[in-house]
């Protein structure tokens, strides 16, 4: 069974009084532990795809269906679609997105405080441990006091990633986590999100118009003005 | 957790949370202070108000009426009642050591049963005191210094009997007891202590006498007063030159200023109230007339003092319904002679003070309204101060959504922003009420003798001293006050951050 089954997806965005499709009928499959990269240009509706899987944004009435493991996410609650946000879909975005009064190690718990509600304070010791680990591992182990502002953005990247990476999400989706990087950090930033794969067999689906970037995935399908090419 | 951590986060970041603070902050203080300075007015009225009276007066202003003696005697064996003294309530002139003569109220008192009934043993100013006044750092209290003739415990006697000796003669003679600003010689200082101060007197040349005059040694005051007929018509007025035994200080302006306590037997005697033969006209007796009888003494007020604690408002009135009986039963023993029953004026203390408590109690509501009105506007300053950050915030919403916080999530962590802003700023505003309020007079008084400004006039305020007590209640009140109009100021922004859909919220710029 396919981790992810995305079938016939519609989501039509409104300018004014004027309807604009953006996407128009996507079929996707992504198997579980896959990586799959979708390769598109600017406007092709790459990232609206990737915020519908993610339960960011909810398709057109009648638009389709998103399954991911068995479970319909255009049939689920709004509190459900919480829930799946923050347990089981690690989101990183191409402009970061920390919060800036948090620090480094802050940021990062921010995803377990939220996941685990009330919980969190009996987990805390073991959670800020695995918050660690993970920054550790990404190489900020000496970052953990600093705000965003007085990081550069290859580190703001793997904050971002430390956070969608710690509570331990089936499913990863990054919307072009090399986009706003040189080159040289791309690429460690990628060899970062392989690494982490590598680890824990996460399915991945990474948006990107880099043809570099996709090439590291398992799978590359193209989208063309919201139609995904075979 | 993230609901606890980011309003603290948020707090210490910005200066526009912590103007909304500041705007809480001002508003606890002022109202707290306000309601603070105005409550406790309205306590030092309720509580100065039986100082000079007792809790109940029997009254028949002017004309008076005979047999007191007897209703005091059948009040005193009332169960409720501690104990009665007579009084006799006049309006007369005092010509005084300056040479300016004043209108002053008359109570003619009888030292002892008077004390018993009053507060009068405890305002008596001119005493011994072994230590200065709390305030008085400097300990130029006169009280503290050595008098040349006489001790200050004989002073207070002086003033408790309403009478002083004649060093001439070596006899007692009846005076009065003045309030302590009545003369005009005794000027407060900052410390809250009196010191007589220096006379000046014009000569007829032209030039000026000065001397430093003690009331309570050898200050002597001409006391007139206007007795009526029988038909209440003023006959000759009646003056004498009296000694001042002592001066009172009750706190009450009012009372320190205008009314002035003499000896009853010397007022009964002026006003013609005094016990005197009845006489008839008789063509056959060689002066015309003859004495057929004795008119008895007479006063005007008969103050009563209850056994309980009766200055609570509305606790005076069963005390005042035994008084009435016992006047009842007093007036069928006297009948013709005295105020029938149904006539006569018996007040509690609440009475005789309601205009000035009801007038203080409006005032106080009206202020407080007033000022939580103006406290609104910390409503409206939190509104717009939240709606502004949501704005530059909207991006910070939008990953907390994307992280997977809810909508009723992202919505408490701004009320509880809304919330910390409002504790912080109740916190520190109530604290800033208790140090205005616990130092009000010190600040009142730098505030006059540096700039020249007097807020709390006596002769408007009654009481020489603001009011410096915080009740907790109204502390209690107005904290949580501050914290809901915060709260409420949150509710609109938050169900507008709430709201924001997430992938519109992330794309903001």
């Amino acid at each position: 069974m396919a981790m992810v089954e995305v079938r016939n997806l519609k989501k039509t965005y409104k300018l004014g009084r004027v309807g604009v499709p953006v996407l128009r009928g996507v079929n996707f499959e992504c198997a579980e532990g896959e990586c799959v990269a979708i390769l598109g240009a600017s406007g092709s509706g790459k990232s609206t795809l990737l915020h519908l899987i993610g339960g960011l944004d909810r398709p057109d009435k009648d638009g389709g269906s998103i399954v991911v493991e068995g479970k319909d996410l255009t049939r689920m609650s709004a509190g459900a679609m919480d829930d799946y946000r923050s347990g089981r879909v690690g989101f990183v975005f191409q402009f970061y997105h920390l919060l800036p009064e948090l620090t480094v190690l802050e940021n990062v718990l921010i995803a377990p405080m939220v996941h685990q509600g009330l919980g969190y304070t009996g987990a805390r010791h073991e959670i800020r441990k695995r918050a660690l680990n993970t920054l550790e591992t990404l190489g900020l182990g000496h970052r953990l006091r600093h705000k965003p502002a007085e990081l550069s953005g290859g580190e703001r990247q793997r904050v971002a990633i430390g956070r969608a990476l710690i509570n331990q999400p089936r499913l990863f989706l990054a919307d072009e986590p090399t986009g706003n990087l040189d080159r040289e950090t791309g690429q460690k930033i990628l060899d970062a999100i392989m690494e982490f794969r590598r680890r824990s067999s996460q399915t991945m689906i990474i948006v990107t118009h880099d043809d570099a970037t996709a090439a590291r995935a398992d799978r590359v399908v193209r989208i063309r003005d919201g139609v995904l090419e075979s | 957790m993230y609901i606890l951590l980011l309003p603290l986060k948020y707090l210490t970041s910005k200066i526009m949370p912590l103007l909304a603070a500041v705007a809480v902050l001002l508003c606890t203080m002022t109202v707290l202070t306000v309601w603070s300075v105005m409550g406790g007015f309205l306590d030092m009225l309720i509580g100065s108000g039986r100082t000079m009276t007792g809790d109940v007066v029997v009254a028949w202003p002017n004309s008076g009426f005979p047999h007191y003696q007897d209703l005091i005697k059948r009040l005193e064996k009332d169960p409720e009642v501690e104990a009665a003294a007579p009084m006799i309530e006049s309006y007369g002139m005092l010509g005084l050591p300056t040479g300016r003569p004043e209108t002053v109220q008359i109570r003619g008192v009888d030292g002892e049963s008077f004390a018993r009934v009053t507060g009068f043993a405890d305002i008596l100013w001119w005493r011994p005191i072994d230590k200065p006044l709390p305030k008085d750092s400097e300990g130029d209290d006169l009280r503290l210094r050595k008098l040349r003739t006489l001790s200050w415990e004989q002073v207070y006697q002086n003033g408790l009997s309403l009478s002083r000796v004649n060093p001439k003669t070596g006899e007692a003679e009846g005076g009065a007891v003045l309030g302590i600003a009545v003369s005009g010689i005794n000027s407060r200082r900052a410390s809250g202590v009196f010191e007589p101060s220096v006379i000046f007197r014009n000569r007829s040349d032209g030039t000026f006498d000065s001397s430093y005059d003690f009331m309570p040694v050898g200050g002597m005051v001409t006391l007139t007063l206007l007795p009526l007929d029988d038909s209440g018509k003023p006959t000759d007025t009646a003056s004498r030159i009296i000694p001042v035994a002592n001066e009172y200080h009750s706190g009450q302006f009012e009372l320190d200023d205008k009314v002035s306590l003499v000896r009853l037997d010397i007022v009964q005697k002026m006003l013609k109230m005094d016990e005197s033969p009845r006489v008839v006209d008789d063509p056959t007796s060689p002066d015309g007339f003859r004495i057929v009888g004795v008119n008895p003494a007479k006063v005007t007020h008969v103050l009563v003092r209850g056994k309980g604690d009766y200055s609570k408002l509305g606790a005076s009135g069963p005390l005042a319904a035994r008084v009435r009986m016992a006047y009842a039963e007093f007036a069928a023993a006297h009948p013709g002679e005295v105020p029938h029953s149904e006539d006569i004026r018996i007040l509690t203390w609440e009475d005789l003070n309601s205009t000035m408590i009801g007038a203080v109690q409006k005032e106080t509501s009206l202020v407080l309204f007033l000022f939580s009105m103006v406290s609104l506007v910390s409503v409206i300053l939190v509104l717009s101060i939240f709606w502004a950050m949501i704005s530059e915030k909207t991006r910070d919403i939008g990953i907390l959504r994307a992280i997977g916080a809810s909508r009723s999530g992202v919505a408490w962590v701004w009320l509880g922003y809304g919330l910390t802003i409002g504790i912080t700023g109740s916190i520190l505003g109530l604290a800033g009420a208790f140090a205005i309020v616990r130092n009000i007079n010190p600040i009142h008084e730098w505030l006059g003798e540096a700039m020249g400004i007097v807020i709390w006039d006596p002769r408007i305020y009654y009481f020489t001293n603001i009011p410096s007590k915080v009740e907790t209640s109204h502390a209690v009140i107005v904290g949580i006050g501050g914290v809901l109009s915060c709260f409420v100021g949150a509710i609109i922004p938050a169900v507008r951050a709430a709201a924001m859909h997430p992938v519109r919220a992330l794309r903001f710029e």
